[in-house]
């Protein structure tokens, strides 16, 4: 320290003694007393700053590094969760489409169903009303023809009878009616089926 | 008209003007009273003598001081009103915040290094900057030429920066100089640090030519006391007499007035120069150089 002092001492000596006669040497010759103000200033500066500045500053900015990294977070989370809604929804959509899709098809298949039943059975029924009826129209005309062969058969016993004046025995009578009968032609009368 | 020739137009009318002012107004002959040094002289203001030692306040302790004092205001004003959503000012200290924690200290140290060493190496560049800055504020700090005003003698307003004087980088670099060889030699040990000095690729020469090359760094160590805080001083105090001579210490000097006139625009392009450029360039580069030194002592290899 003696040997440091007297060197400074030396410095300072020519620092300010050598600056008038030798013109600017003063400026490159160091003062040991300025570098000792400089230590212990730049020591206090540091201290205050390594204590109080430094720990604040690196808290706040680790606070807000902090924060932008939970808010990044939580967006990335509200933007997933509500990718997960819309997918649900749109899955959900999907489904009640597919159903009323499903619901429509089955409806248009039992209209489908009762119209062909309906047809049918209506079609049963034209039927069974032409049939009867045809049956009727055949019973009808075989009463018919029967009323007139039997007229017939009367009409001609009676008129043989007139123009013969006798009456028939059952031998002729039934010569007679046979031949009259022969000779008329009921198959025009008749319906279709009765023909073949 | 290319740009080139614009330039050297304007510079040549500019010279010209200077050399036709010398001839119209002349000189009132050579001013030999005006020593511009001497704005940089320390003039002791209270003397204090402590064990043989100079301790005397002057102005270079008031601009260290106010150095001081202008770095813990503002950050510890700044750490306390820490805001989520930051201002202007804010923004600016934590840009600055980051550049030490992360580019001078973060980018050349490792991480339990880089922790032991921020609160040093942020204070470097912090305090080095707030220092260049005062140094281009005009303070009323010339006691040697004081001004009358009403009766009162005020010193005369002068610029003067802790930086422009050497004791100051250089004790700064002395304390660089030893915490990186104390670090090198706690995490390596005396001889294998001294042997990490070598340079890789010469393990196999002959130990004359090792012992040269160590020699060599040995001065390249000892130069470093001597570039760091030179560069920082010589640029501050260059800058520092750029603005003196711009500003008018020419024309006195010359005894020609009216050239004044013409070097004031200059003074005025040269302090936009060193207050947005050489302030903060020159406190980056010393605290980057510092981290580099401490960083290259601890590095594995060299």
């Amino acid at each position: 320290m003696e040997f440091a002092s007297e060197i400074g001492q030396t410095l300072v000596l020519a620092a300010t003694e050598g600056g008038e006669e030798e013109g600017g040497s003063f400026l490159v010759s160091p003062g040991l007393g300025l570098m000792i103000w400089t230590l212990l200033v730049f020591g206090f500066t540091m201290w205050v700053l390594s204590k109080v500045a430094f720990p604040r500053i690196q808290e706040a900015l680790d606070k807000r590094a902090k924060l932008i990294a939970e808010s990044i977070e939580s967006a990335e989370r509200a933007k997933q969760e509500s990718e997960e809604l819309t997918a649900e929804y749109r899955a959900r959509l999907t489904e009640a489409r597919e159903q009323a899709d499903d619901i429509v098809a089955r409806a248009r298949k039992a209209a489908d169903t009762a119209k062909a039943q309906a047809t049918e059975e209506g079609k049963d029924k034209r039927e069974e009303l032409l049939a009867a009826a045809r049956r009727d129209i055949e019973a009808e005309t075989r009463r018919s023809l029967e009323r007139i062969r039997k007229q017939v058969a009367d009409l001609t016993v009676l008129t043989t009878e007139k123009v013969t004046r006798k009456s028939l025995d059952d031998a002729d009578h039934r010569k007679l009616v046979d031949d009259a009968l022969s000779e008329v032609d009921f198959a025009s009368l008749a319906p279709e089926e009765s023909k073949g | 008209m290319s740009r080139k020739i614009k330039i050297l137009l304007g510079v040549g009318v500019y010279f010209a003007v200077i050399i036709a002012i010398g001839l119209i107004f002349g000189s009132d002959g050579k001013n030999e009273s005006f020593q511009p040094q001497n704005e940089f002289k320390l003039e002791p203001w209270v003397h204090i003598k402590i064990a043989g030692i100079d301790l005397s306040i002057n102005k270079a302790v008031l601009y260290l001081v106010l150095a001081s004092a202008a770095t813990v205001a503002t950050m510890v004003w700044i750490s306390r009103r820490m805001a989520d959503k930051p201002n202007r000012v804010q923004t600016a200290v934590e840009l600055a915040y980051d550049l030490t924690r992360n580019n001078i200290t973060g980018g050349n140290l490792d991480r339990t290094m880089a922790i032991k060493w921020f609160p040093f190496l942020a204070t470097l560049f912090f305090w080095i900057w707030f220092s260049n800055i005062i140094g281009y504020l005009p303070l009323p700090t010339n006691t040697e030429h004081p001004v009358d005003i009403l009766g009162v003698e005020v010193p005369a307003f002068a610029l003067y920066a802790a930086t422009a004087n050497i004791s100051i980088p250089l004790v700064l670099t002395l304390v660089v100089w030893f915490s990186y060889h104390y670090e090198g030699v706690r995490h390596k040990g005396f001889f294998p640090y001294l042997k990490s000095w070598l340079p890789s690729g010469i393990e196999d020469m002959p130990f004359a030519f090792k012992a040269f090359v160590f020699v060599i760094e040995c001065i390249s160590h000892f130069v470093r006391l001597i570039s760091l805080s030179v560069r920082l001083f010589a640029n501050i105090l260059a800058g520092h007499l750029l603005l003196l001579f711009m500003g008018g210490g020419l024309a006195v000097l010359l005894g020609l007035a009216a050239l004044g006139a013409l070097t004031f625009p200059m003074a005025f392009v040269f302090f936009v120069f060193e207050v947005g450029l050489v302030a903060t360039l020159q406190a980056f580069i010393f605290s980057t150089l510092s981290a580099i030194y401490i960083g290259g002592a601890v590095a594995e290899s060299h």
